[in-house]
């Protein structure tokens, strides 16, 4: 069991205090509800771009890291298709220059041109390295653009393409600052060892006279079913032949969407799951395999994903792997197979719970959902699972019309 | 009225409180290191051998790790994968130079059942031939994959040079070790290195003393009679080499040079020198590179640490067109070491971020006895921890320039590009 406590300031920031009696460390983090899905299809990459210009300076603060440093933290964010999380870690007893900087920063940024100009440069960089100069690292900038027709889930959080960052102008900026940065679309999570009535007061202190703005409406094009299977292969300079199916799958609010988690368990997350038995161990048509779900907000994907061992077809691999799926549509999982995937969610959530960020980190997005108390509730929603929801759900996620199929060719292969 | 130009009050760190764990001698030489206060169901254990890429030539200690819980006479590798998901572990084994570590996280309710599943498949592993190949399959496409990032490719022929005076220690993996690899080798090697090779315990979670006593009782046959020897001396070539990639759109560049881990009296003040050269994120490196120039996505260095010995190293992934720029920057920011004092106020400034990293650290049982196995690594205790908060109260901008002529000397770096 989590504790927590929440209240809300005047001008709608959500704060949840998360109180830790054994660290002598706090955790400051700061959930904005904007991501990727919020940019538009001409201007993508924005909200990662902006993450960075983020920690370019603040209206009265010239420098974010210097001061948070000089009191013994360390801050990083990161940017998805859903949100914009931010964090710093410093000794609980200088929490103040944490509200300071971040308060700071939520109040209006410095906005210098200088900043745009090499945050600019620095993104295209990371576009480079993590997207074009690895072997396989541009399949999701085109796997989402199959899978997506209409949902801004058709671009990656790095962008489109790198003109888009290019061409990102102050005005951009300052707007997307306007729109998205303001107090009721953010939630505060403080976790350490404090009491509840300090924590209210140094939030008050340095947040309380941010002026309010009302939370933007979010009015997302809505991705039409897919009623047909998608196919691409491309050619690459890589040495072995990948493969990405991917199925939509139900949103995170929805409770089918923990279903599907358990789905993509059994067929790929562990050594004895049954893609990895089937088609590596036993028919040897695939080097590594494995399957796992986005995690995202709005309509996501359970993904299976690997690469085929030398002399194998992508024709031998996908009579393989229906067969494999069409299992889990005729014959109902055995109790012990479940209660086999069970036990690792259940580790799963007591490991990750023993870390003081994550626990801050996992409140937040809960409460973005609804109610950070979720994070309490998830392991009952699980345990709730039965063979025959699991069975329904594959029949009606594991199915050709709902699949996107990419293909990676290594170019040597490819005549 | 708020002032929010005036960075609150800040209170420095007056002391750590650092936790021991309890020793236990499974042998004179081999111990069981444990820590209880865990305050959830969680557990680790880990079991170190002295089996690491410098105890046989070419790629035996990476088949061998690889292949350690790849079945038995009785069992395959499913029936043991699927006996120890069942009980909810999770399984990781790592291979550095001078170890071999198998990793297990799980809940204490299990780590007993878990445990004896875990040593039966290795004590009887049993080197089957589809089982091998299968491996050096894996292993030889993951190797042609990795031979397609400059970030692999510079990192190898970095290690090449580095550790050039030691054959062993310099040897990196090239694609004819993924041929005939012969069983028997094999099982050589696992009975020298792993049934006689066991060299540390270590159990972090809530556990009763009787289950300390099965685990003893379970890996103790393996404990290791005396004690490895480790390279202590080893030069690396200085000079610079360049590898050309078609098509690479970035450049990655290794910068370093051998040098010394915690033993010498000179690592503390140097960690505080390496810190301000590129070891945060507000470093010199970053600041100017990344974040004045724009040239890269980020940049560092760091001080790498052996059972004798450590070496020092700047990592980049930089545009093709800046790599020279780059290189030049880096330069002239390990010249400034040398040639202007450090700003008393940039030494405050990681005196206070270094502490608030070292409380860090020590949060927890997981994070504590990691940084004590750090330490024990090298025969020492938590005293070093203590002794390096006293040198970094009383270190001076003198003594760090002192450190950058001696130590940062262009000359004797190594250096390497990719891309």
């Amino acid at each position: 069991m989590i504790e927590f406590e929440r209240f809300k300031l005047n001008n709608g920031l959500t704060v949840i205090f998360h109180k830790d009696v054994t660290t002598p460390m706090a955790v400051v983090n700061t959930l904005f509800d904007v991501g990727a899905r919020d940019e538009s299809e001409e201007k993508t990459g924005f909200a990662h771009l902006f993450e960075h210009l983020m920690f370019g300076g603040s209206v009265n603060i010239p420098d974010f890291d210097a001061p948070l440093q000089n009191a013994g933290g360390e801050s990083n964010a990161f940017t998805s298709n859903d949100i914009t999380n931010y964090y710093d870690v410093l000794p609980a007893h200088n929490i103040e220059t944490a509200l300071w900087l971040e308060s700071d920063r939520m109040l209006s940024l410095a906005f210098t041109d200088k900043s745009l100009e090499v945050q600019r440069n620095v993104v295209i960089e990371e576009f480079k390295q993590r997207y074009l100069n690895q072997p396989y690292g541009d399949v999701w900038l085109e796997l989402r653009p199959l899978a997506y027709e209409k949902h801004p889930y058709k671009w990656a959080t790095i962008g489109k393409e790198i003109s888009h960052i290019e061409n990102a102008t102050m005005d951009d900026v300052k707007s997307f600052f306007q729109k998205h940065y303001s107090p009721s679309n953010a939630i505060l999570c403080i976790a350490g060892n404090f009491e509840l009535e300090y924590v209210k007061e140094i939030v008050t202190k340095w947040y309380g006279d941010i002026p309010s703005a009302k939370k933007p409406a979010r009015i997302l094009p809505l991705e039409p079913e897919q009623t047909k299977f998608k196919e691409k292969t491309i050619e690459r300079e890589v040495p072995t032949d990948a493969f990405y199916y991917a199925f939509k799958m139900p949103e995170r609010r929805d409770p089918s969407y923990y279903i599907v988690d358990i789905l993509s368990d059994a067929l790929g997350r562990e050594k004895s799951s049954r893609l990895y038995v089937s088609l590596k161990k036993e028919k040897q048509i695939v080097s590594n395999i494995s399957a796992y779900i986005t995690g995202s907000l709005d309509h996501g994907l359970l993904v299976i994903s690997g690469k085929l061992n030398d002399g194998k077809t992508f024709e031998e691999l996908d009579v393989a792997l229906w067969e494999t799926l069409d299992e889990l549509k005729k014959n109902k999982m055995s109790e012990e197979e479940l209660a086999r995937l069970m036990i690792k969610i259940r580790t799963e959530k007591e490991f990750s719970e023993q870390g003081l960020l994550n626990r801050a980190m996992n409140l937040c997005t809960f409460e973005l959902l609804g109610d950070a108390n979720g994070i309490n509730e998830e392991s009952e929603i699980y345990n709730a699972i039965e063979p025959d929801h699991l069975y329904e759900m594959a029949k009606q996620i594991l199915v050709k019309t709902n699949c996107t199929l990419l293909k990676v060719k290594a170019k040597q292969n490819a005549k | 009225m708020l002032n929010r130009t005036i960075q609150p009050d800040l209170q420095s760190i007056e002391r750590i409180d650092f936790v021991k764990p309890i020793i236990y001698d499974i042998t004179s030489e081999v111990k069981l290191f444990f820590m209880k206060d865990v305050a959830n169901e969680t557990t680790r254990f880990d079991l170190y051998f002295d089996a690491g890429n410098i105890r046989a030539p070419k790629g035996t200690p990476a088949f061998v790790n690889g292949l350690l819980f790849s079945g038995t006479n009785e069992k395959n590798s499913t029936q043991i994968n699927n006996e120890i998901d069942a009980l909810g572990g999770f399984m990781e084994s790592g291979l550095s130079a001078e170890n071999s570590v198998v990793s297990m996280y799980c809940l204490r309710e299990n780590v007993l059942p878990i445990l004896h599943i875990l040593t039966d498949a290795i004590d009887n592993v049993a080197f089957l031939e589809n089982e091998v190949s299968e491996l050096l399959a894996d292993k030889k496409q993951a190797f042609m994959t990795n031979m397609e990032k400059v970030s692999y490719l510079c990192q190898r022929e970095f290690q090449n040079k580095l550790f050039h005076s030691s054959e062993i220690y310099s040897t990196v993996a090239t694609e004819d070790f993924y041929e005939n690899v012969s069983p028997k080798v094999l099982k050589k090697f696992f009975q020298e290195h792993y049934q006689n090779g066991l060299t540390k315990v270590v159990v972090v979670g809530n556990l009763e003393q009787d289950a300390i006593d099965e685990i003893i009782d379970t890996v103790g046959k393996w404990a290791k009679i005396g004690s490895g020897k480790f390279e202590k001396e080893i030069q690396n070539l200085p000079g610079e080499n360049h590898l050309e990639k078609e098509n690479a759109v970035q450049t990655a560049i290794r910068v370093g040079r051998i040098l010394f881990n915690k033993n010498h009296e000179d690592y503390n003040d140097f960690l505080v020198l390496n810190t301000i050269l590129g070891d945060y994120f507000g470093s010199r490196l970053m600041a100017n590179i990344r974040e004045d120039k724009g040239y890269t996505y980020g940049i560092g260095s760091m001080v790498a640490e052996y059972n004798n010995l450590g070496y020092f190293m700047i990592a980049t992934e930089v545009g093709k067109e800046v790599k020279e720029a780059t290189l030049n920057e880096i330069k002239f920011e390990i010249e400034r070491l040398k040639t202007e004092l450090i700003d008393e106020g940039e030494l405050d400034l990681i005196k206070n971020y270094l502490l608030g990293q070292l409380l860090k650290s020590a949060d927890g049982p997981y994070s504590m006895m990691d940084l004590y196995l750090s330490a024990e690594a090298q025969g020492l205790d938590f005293s070093f921890y203590n002794k390096a908060i006293e040198e970094l109260h009383s270190v001076t901008p003198q003594r760090l320039q002192e450190l950058a002529i001696k130590y940062l000397v262009w000359e004797e770096m190594t250096i390497v590009s990719a891309g």
